[in-house]
């Protein structure tokens, strides 16, 4: 036997094994008979896994099939599932069915054949060595085929499961194409810079540099108030009167700026010193020296403990350790310009807009869609259709204009021309609403007027009810438009502290867009809130889209 | 409108909650150089001008990476809350200047001639200095200023001493002419690995080939441009015959694109062995490949420049560059003008370059980096930091003394009304001409003609008439009158009862704020609109009537750019839209399905729908990257797709081909929003029909055809027209992920949007831009009636409704 049939046949026993032991653990707390004979069948298995070489007397899940390629996963899977089926369906002999087995029967035919035919591709599913060519792939999906047609065609139940199945698979893998960008994302903001780029293949699992509290007697670091902001400064140098020169390391937005500090002003606080290990010790670096090399005090081994030793860049190696850098977050945040309250302020101004928007869209968009929609006054007609063709005008048509109507009015920098726009109804809404207001019955509004309802009152206690799930359509749109509007800041916004989120992100990339991580930890804080939001507001979100009604009509 | 103001200026105030700025006055300056390398010098200069005027504020804002966006500062300075001064660059200054934006610094210039720290001419070097002076004033005082020379690797001449010597090269020192360059190059050249000398890698463009050539696109008056000669075409075929050398310019792109910063430069890993590149480049090198054997040296010019034969002959410099740099401006409109001045003498004297480069060299040291001192405008501060700072390395002094002495034989742009067009036209052209897409003389013969054309307009200006905007206004009136009394005679025809009238009356309440929204926001705009569409106009003064010549020329001069904007759109609608409207659909028959945990299925997919555009740029930015070890996309393309077929690593965003399906896949992948329609849609279509077909014998295709996709059809319907008025006005993705000052590769990301932006803020062309904008709305209504029209021939109307 080959090395790989015995691998193959060890892991699949020990693979069967662990399934045996699991259904014995099931069937205990069921009470239910068969325990007996689903442990021995357990042991046996497990035995003959641990006779094979391939894993040494050891149980437990080779490391091989959890790295294993997905095509792998792919090909096993499906292979296991034609035979279960194949062999089902021939015990049960139901006829009437033999063309199945057969288009099954000649598509895994034809994908063992591909397989075996293409030189490249090891056929090592086992030990997850499939070499992937457009053969190969050509190959696993007919595999697929195979299988999902077995299953659809050995009986009804079968055919639900197999659906299902599918479904699951695509959804799943759908889930991945559309998630891992955001992964993706939250990965980055959490990298350090050395793990941006690798030539060794993309760095998944973000790591920190491991570093330790050190006091530098010398060159001490400080922490205290300057102009009203907690800075931390490193000295660079002192002063004739005592004082230190020192470089402001945080917050980001004053980063590199000099100041003087009186040590009773300020206080002295470690310093995180990074770890590294070099040939035979490991170290904490104390000083950076301006010639390049670094000057190390000796952790280990111990008996030459706090040896003060001078290397070269390249005679140590980082000491690294799995975490996550939140640096990269609190460094965005600080590099906002101090006028923005650590980007407090972009928020605040978002919400605002948003705010403002969603409550202002709603009421007028609804009003004016109720006046078209159910009342009656010369000029109707025309007006509507007016409102119909400003639906196709391109915002750029009046971008201009409108920028000269609210310098006119004093309002270029500040959030006026960004929400005061939405209390006279967009023209989109009034339509919408317009279409849901008209197929309210007749009855309703008469009743209501019979009873002595004023017209005002019989919109808003008879007619708005009606159309809520359009309301909360319009509320969502407006609400993510508000939130996404970059055109209008763009042109109306100077001043850091009236900015909302997406200007400033922008203005942050075009800045900042170099470092990855503090730029992707903005991003992420960006995408937070609204994200947060949707969990919440899921079902107003997608369900006041879906069961409005809007499709269809 | 004074009380007005006041009231603004107060919420704001009461808005800023920062002590800092509480009971001060506050000086703002805009563009100042914030990154993480400049930071140091810039905050100690405004630190030290708050010590010497006690009471003042100094507050610094970027507003763009390294320059001022012109948007901004144009919004800003029309909008009447400009900053106080603006640190610009250079070669822009006069763009702004010949537009009374900026004010002329002649009359501090004058008042303060005894004051021994005010700016001297004589004191800065003349290539600075002149930049800034536009028709005899002076609206800018020079700070930084740099300059560019050539990068060699002498240790890789070393390495290929024998090759070189073969070629009957000297390895011990760089080529000094372009033949010379050339040569050098094709030794060192090993394909897709090593390039000799890329022409427009570092900074180097056609200016500095150019100038090398005796070319400075426009003549000495300013009033024509000289873009086309057969100096420029020369110096355009030189960096052709460059690229040539390395395989063509779409290799030499794609060999780039896998170039990294920091220690993986190419310059340092050898991956280039020669470049043209500014001073800026050289404390990069100090601090990322200290060990490099490097050398700089003037860069090489044409043959006969060296020789001093014909034209040169008595050309006093026998080698030459292009400088460039920041000046301090003022903006019109500036609140402090004397502070304001105060600053710019401050920054631009002595004593500021001195205390910048002071605090940025303390904040390197401390950092263990070796400080270089970037070049000045100001001579004596230029002599007096390479006193202090001079590296102790002998290649980087010599380095850095290659660069200052170069200054004296430096060459600046022009300074001229159109700098900004004539930046972009000479890229364009170039590109167009590396990519072999046209000759060098006809390509430069388009741009010339554009920039002539805009030379023309502003001289010409002056004979236009001025049409006052209170036309605007009465047009406005009259419409309105008119619509009025259309209204009112409809009404009285209409004969109500007391009923329907009290009814008519609520009508008219209840839309009343659409109507009073559509006159104020929509209506008077468009009207505005039109009319400017007809003049020439620049917001910072008057406009001027001419007629139908901006629609002229669109259709005439501008076309190809129209063309190409309008193609960009329809390409990325055109494939875009179907696949997004496939994608929604796909997704939504799956998540129709009635299997367990459709609400997390549903979540995910639907979350690229509602993160911001701006955010989902930034990110896709970073997956797009076309360095597999860096961007997601390109390592996942490169384990599967290249591995399988070998298909090469796409350019995304940086290569021409791959920078629209860049956007594409990106907006396939937000296409949840349309996805919701679709289940709204699929939820809306009754069992019974469903059920009805069954019982007829339909199978599940079937039943897709004849019953899902018909009443599917008006969803359908609004998502293909939504989507294609949305994709004909792309703008925010392509201001985020191009730059705002590009179009990406070839302008393969020149959309209408942008360029009308473009037009508009870049430059100073509104009366274009509107017009622009209202071809923009007739191609819009005309593919949506279209639309429309074809719509009963597909589209499933429920008869009972």
């Amino acid at each position: 036997m080959t090395s790989n049939l015995l691998f193959a046949v060890g892991t699949l026993a020990d693979w069967f094994g662990m399934a045996l032991v699991i259904r014995t653990l099931y069937l205990l707390a069921k009470r239910q008979p068969g325990v007996g004979v689903s442990a021995l069948f357990a042991g046996g298995s497990l035995l003959v896994a641990a006779m094979t070489p391939a894993f040494h007397g050891q149980f437990g899940l080779p490391l091989i099939w959890v790295v294993l390629p997905f095509s792998g996963w792919a090909v096993a899977t499906v292979g296991l599932l034609c035979l279960v089926n194949v062999l089902r369906y021939l015990l049960e002999r139901t006829g009437g069915r033999l063309k199945g087995i057969a288009v099954s029967g000649v598509l895994l035919l034809g994908a063992v054949w591909l397989l075996r035919t293409d030189p490249e591709a090891h056929f090592d599913v086992l030990t997850g060595k499939i070499l992937l060519s457009v053969e190969s792939i050509i190959a696993i999906f007919c595999l697929a085929l195979a299988a999902i047609g077995i299953m659809a065609f050995a009986n009804r139940e079968m055919r639900k499961l197999a659906t299902r199945f599918v479904i699951h698979v695509t959804l799943l893998c759908g889930c991945v194409v559309f998630g891992l960008p955001f992964a993706w994302l939250m990965i980055t903001s959490f990298k350090e810079d050395r793990d941006m780029a690798s030539p060794n293949g993309l760095v998944w699992i973000p790591k920190v540099q491991k570093t330790v509290p050190y006091l530098d007697p010398e060159e001490p670091v400080f922490q205290g108030d300057y102009h009203g902001n907690r800075v931390e400064a490193a000295t660079i140098g002192r002063n004739s009167d005592g004082s230190y020169i020192t470089e402001v390391r945080r917050p980001a937005s004053l980063a590199g700026m000099s100041i003087n500090v009186r040590p009773e002003q300020f206080r002295i606080i470690p310093n995180d010193a990074p770890v590294v290990a070099g040939k035979g010790y490991t170290a904490f670096v104390t000083r950076e020296m301006s010639d390049g090399r670094r000057q190390l005090s000796l952790m280990t081994p111990a008996s030459l403990k706090g040896t003060v030793k001078v290397v070269s860049p390249d005679e140590v190696e980082p000491v690294r350790e799995v975490g996550l850098r939140t640096r990269n977050y609190t460094d965005a945040l600080e590099s906002m310009p101090v006028e923005t309250q650590s980007g407090l302020l972009y928020l605040r101004n978002t919400l605002l807009l948003v705010v403002l928007s969603v409550f202002g869209t709603v009421l007028s968009s609804s009003l004016v869609a109720y006046g078209f929609a159910r009342l009656r006054f010369p000029g109707r007609e025309p007006l509507f259709k007016i409102l119909l063709a400003t639906m196709m005008l391109p915002g750029a048509v009046t971008l201009m204009p409108q920028f000269l109507l609210f310098r006119w009015l004093g309002w270029i920098d500040t959030l006026l021309p960004l929400w005061v726009p939405a209390f006279f109804g967009g023209a989109f809404n009034v339509f919408l609403l317009r279409q849901f207001l008209v197929q309210i019955p007749l009855e309703l509004e008469d009743a209501s007027r019979i009873d002595g309802a004023g017209i005002l009152r019989t919109f808003w206690t008879v007619m708005l009810p009606q159309v809520k799930p359009a309301l909360a359509v319009v509320a969502i749109w407006t609400f993510m438009g508000a939130w996404n509007s970059f055109m209008g800041p763009l042109i109306y916004i100077n001043s850091p502290e009236n900015m909302p989120l997406a200007y400033a992100l922008q203005l942050f990339q075009t800045e900042r867009g170099g470092e990855a991580g503090m730029m992707m930890a903005f991003a992420s804080l960006t995408i937070l809130p609204v994200v947060a939001l949707f969990f919440f507001a899921q079902r107003y979100f997608i369900e006041g889209i879906t069961f409005s009604g809007f499709g269809g009509r | 409108m004074l009380n007005r103001k006041l009231s603004v200026a107060a919420l704001s105030l009461l808005l800023m909650t920062s002590a800092m700025s509480r009971g001060q006055q506050t000086l703002s300056v805009w563009g100042a150089q914030l990154g993480p390398d400049t930071i140091a010098g810039t905050l100690a200069v405004a630190q030290a001008f708050e010590a010497r005027h006690p009471g003042v504020h100094v507050r610094m804002l970027g507003l763009g990476a390294g320059h001022m966006n012109p948007q901004k500062l144009l919004t800003a300075i029309v909008g009447g809350s400009p900053p106080d001064v603006v640190v610009q660059a250079r070669f822009n200054i006069s763009d702004w200047a010949s537009r009374g934006a900026f004010v002329s610094l002649d009359p501090f210039l004058e008042r303060d001639r005894k004051d021994p720290n005010c700016p001297k001419r004589e004191a800065y070097y003349t290539a600075a200095w002149d930049e800034a002076v536009y028709k005899n004033s002076v609206y800018g005082i020079p700070t930084g200023a740099d300059d560019r020379a050539l990068y060699w690797n002498k240790a890789i001449f070393r390495e290929n001493k024998d090759a070189l010597s073969a070629a009957g090269l000297d390895w011990q020192r760089p080529p000094r002419t372009w033949s010379e360059m050339l040569r050098y190059s094709k030794v060192l050249t090993i394909p897709g690995k090593r390039a000799g000398f890329i022409p427009n890698f570092g900074n180097a463009w056609l200016y500095l080939y150019a100038f090398q050539n005796d070319s400075y696109f426009l003549t000495p008056d300013g009033s024509r441009c000289t873009l086309a000669t057969p100096e420029t075409a020369e110096a355009l075929k030189f960096m052709k015959d460059g690229y040539d050398l390395l395989g063509g310019y779409t290799a030499a792109t794609a060999f780039q694109s896998g170039f990294q910063g920091k220690e993986n430069d190419p310059f340092l890993t050898g991956q280039v062995v020669m470049k043209i590149d500014g001073d800026w480049s050289l404390p990069g090198i100090a601090r990322y490949g200290p060990t490099l054997d490097f050398g700089v040296a003037p860069p090489p010019v044409p043959d006969d420049r060296l020789a001093r034969k014909g034209r040169f002959a008595n050309d006093p410099d026998p080698f030459l560059t292009w400088s460039g740099g920041f000046s301090l401006a003022m903006p019109r409109g500036c609140p402090n003008r004397d502070l304001a001045w105060e600053f710019i003498k401050f920054g631009s004297s002595l004593e500021g370059r001195l205390i910048e480069n002071a605090a940025q060299a303390a904040a390197d040291h401390a950092k263990g980096r070796l400080y270089l001192p970037r070049i000045q405008g100001l001579k004596a501060a230029n002599e007096a930091l390479y006193r202090i700072y001079k590296p102790r390395q002998a290649k980087f002094a010599d380095s850095l003394q290659v660069h200052i002495d170069l200054m004296k034989s430096s060459r600046y742009r022009p300074p001229t009304i159109v700098g900004q067009l004539l930046w972009d036209e000479h890229v364009r052209a170039t590109e167009q001409v590396l990519l072999g897409k046209a000759e060098p003389m006809e390509a430069l013969l388009d741009g010339q003609k554009k920039v002539q054309r805009g030379l023309d307009v502003l001289v010409k200006k002056q004979k236009l008439s001025v049409v006052p905007m209170w036309i605007v206004g009465a047009i406005a009136i009259s419409l309105l009158s008119i619509g009025i009394g259309l209204w009112g005679r409809t009404w009285r025809r209409a004969r109500l009862g007391k009923l329907s009238r009290y009814e008519a009356k609520w009508g008219i309440f209840c839309v009343a704020p659409w109507i009073v929204g559509f006159l104020v926001f929509t209506a008077e705009p468009m009207i505005a609109s039109l009319f400017f569409s007809f003049t020439d106009y620049d917001v910072l003064s008057p406009p001027r009537w001419v007629g139908l010549r901006n629609f002229a020329e669109l259709a005439t001069d501008d076309r190809a750019n129209i063309f190409k904007a309008f193609g960009n759109a329809a390409y990325m609608a055109g494939i875009g839209v179907p696949l997004g409207l496939f994608t929604g659909l796909a997704v939504a028959m799956l998540l129709n399905s009635a299997v367990r945990g459709m609400r997390f299925y549903r979540t995910v997919f639907y979350l690229p729908a509602i993160v911001p555009v701006v955010a989902s740029s930034v990110l896709w930015i970073w997956l797009l990257t076309p360095d597999p070890n860096k961007g997601l996309i390109n390592a996942v393309w490169r384990d599967t797709v290249g591995a399988w077929i070998h298909a090469p690593l796409p350019g995304w965003l940086a290569a021409e081909s791959w920078a629209k399906p860049a956007l594409i896949l990106m907006g396939v992948w937000g296409a949840g929003s349309g996805m919701i329609l679709w289940l709204a849609g699929l939820k809306n279509i009754p069992r019974s029909l469903y059920e009805a077909a069954e019982i007829d014998g339909a199978n599940k295709r079937n039943l897709f055809f004849t019953v899902t996709l018909p009443m599917l059809s008006p969803v359908m319907f609004f998502n293909v027209v939504m989507g294609l008025i949305g994709a004909v006005q792309e703008f925010d993705r392509v201001y985020v992920m191009a730059g705002d000052d590009a179009n990406g590769p070839n302008d393969s990301l020149l959309v209408p949007a942008k360029y009308l932006f473009t037009n508009a803020f870049s430059y100073f062309k509104m009366g274009y831009a509107s017009s622009l904008a209202w071809t923009l709305f007739a191609v819009i209504l005309l593919v949506t009636l279209l639309q429309f029209s074809v719509s009963r021939f597909w589209v499933f109307e429920e008869t009972s409704s």
